[in-house]
């Protein structure tokens, strides 16, 4: 259970995250996250859109179809207020948490 | 370059949604299928590697079923209960306290045929003060993105229970008292739906449509 909310919990912010950024859509987060990780956080399909989905039902993030130059959809994805505002407290939480497990990890940052 | 949306439709199976809802699910996932396989091609892998690394996206198509329409159904839920249950609480608990409000300050009724069972009871300043109750149920529906019927069952709640209670009691009347023919309690039945089922739904819809009209205005404008 702690193991599937942690991984939910920092998918969220790594999601959120890149949206802050710009609008993308589910591939183009996809490759952000895992560029901007440096390889170490990749969502496959099949983890990306279930959370995707739910956090749209949250009204953290909305979908829009757009056609690009090649006459492809796209549903891209864009950042909404209420998604903005889970942002501070996110990232004060995972904050927390890495400088508790520091301490007792007796973990140094590289 | 495979088709991908063929690929999804035959691998996802059906998916319990509205028929455009889960037509945009599956656009989407080809699509990103499409990106991964298009994005490999150009780091000059082969087209059958690609291929099995798009796949390879999804280990369980069962699964991904499942957690979609899980956090589909999460939203659904949600809307449920904002869209229809607590507009529809609220006109059915305003119509009531406003009937026996106006039962307590002693408004008068119109009776049809008094002292027979067929008489039509009309609470008129109360049918008439259903258009606003239904109209307040439409406007909260609404303001919770309910489109459709969900909005008209919300405004008509107080017409819906007491249409459903009424069906209810029909068969425990021929229980309770045998000696009244069948004739006159199906006449008082039918009565009591026209009276308090059928009219204040009319009333209550009226709201609805009278809202709606609002609301295009306001487009308008």
């Amino acid at each position: 259970m702690i193991r599937t909310e942690l991984k939910r919990g920092t998918a969220e912010l790594a999601i959120l995250s890149v949206l802050e950024q710009q609008p993308l859509h589910g591939y183009e987060i996809s490759r952000r996250i895992e560029h901007d990780s440096g390889g170490a956080l990749r969502f496959t399909l099949a983890a990306l859109y279930p959370l995707l989905y739910r956090m749209e039902n949250r009204g953290w993030l909305r979908g829009e179809w757009e056609t690009g130059d090649n006459g492809r959809r796209r549903r891209c994805y864009k950042l909404l207020p209420r998604g903005r505002k889970m942002l501070a407290p996110l990232r004060a939480e995972w904050s927390d948490l890495f400088r508790a497990m520091r301490r007792v990890a007796r973990v140094n940052h590289a | 370059m495979p088709d991908w949306l063929a690929y999804v439709n035959g691998r996802l199976g059906r998916l319990s949604l509205p028929e455009v809802e889960s037509a945009q699910v599956r656009e989407e996932l080809a699509a990103h299928l499409e990106d991964t396989y298009l994005s490999l091609r150009a780091q000059g892998v082969s087209e059958s590697d690609a291929v099995r690394l798009a796949c390879d996206q999804v280990p369980s198509w069962l699964e991904l079923r499942r957690d979609i329409l899980s956090a589909k159904l999460e939203a659904f839920m949600q809307n449920r209960v904002s869209q229809i249950w607590i507009p529809g609480l609220v006109t059915l608990f305003s119509a009531y306290v406003l009937l026996a409000l106006m039962q307590f300050a002693g408004l008068r009724v119109m009776i049809s045929h008094p002292g027979e069972p067929r008489g039509i009871v009309l609470y008129l300043p109360w049918m008439l003060s259903l258009p606003l109750i239904g109209a307040i149920g439409a406007y909260l529906s609404r303001r919770a993105q309910a489109t459709g019927w969900r909005v008209y069952f919300a405004a008509s709640l107080p017409a819906l229970a007491l249409g459903v209670f009424f069906l209810l009691l029909f068969p425990l009347a021929f229980l309770i008292d045998p000696q009244v023919s069948l004739s006159i309690k199906a006449t008082a039945l039918a009565a009591a739906i026209v009276n308090w089922v059928i009219l204040p739904g009319f009333a209550l819809c009226l709201g609805v449509a009278l809202q709606s009209l609002r609301k295009v205005r306001e487009a308008h404008s």
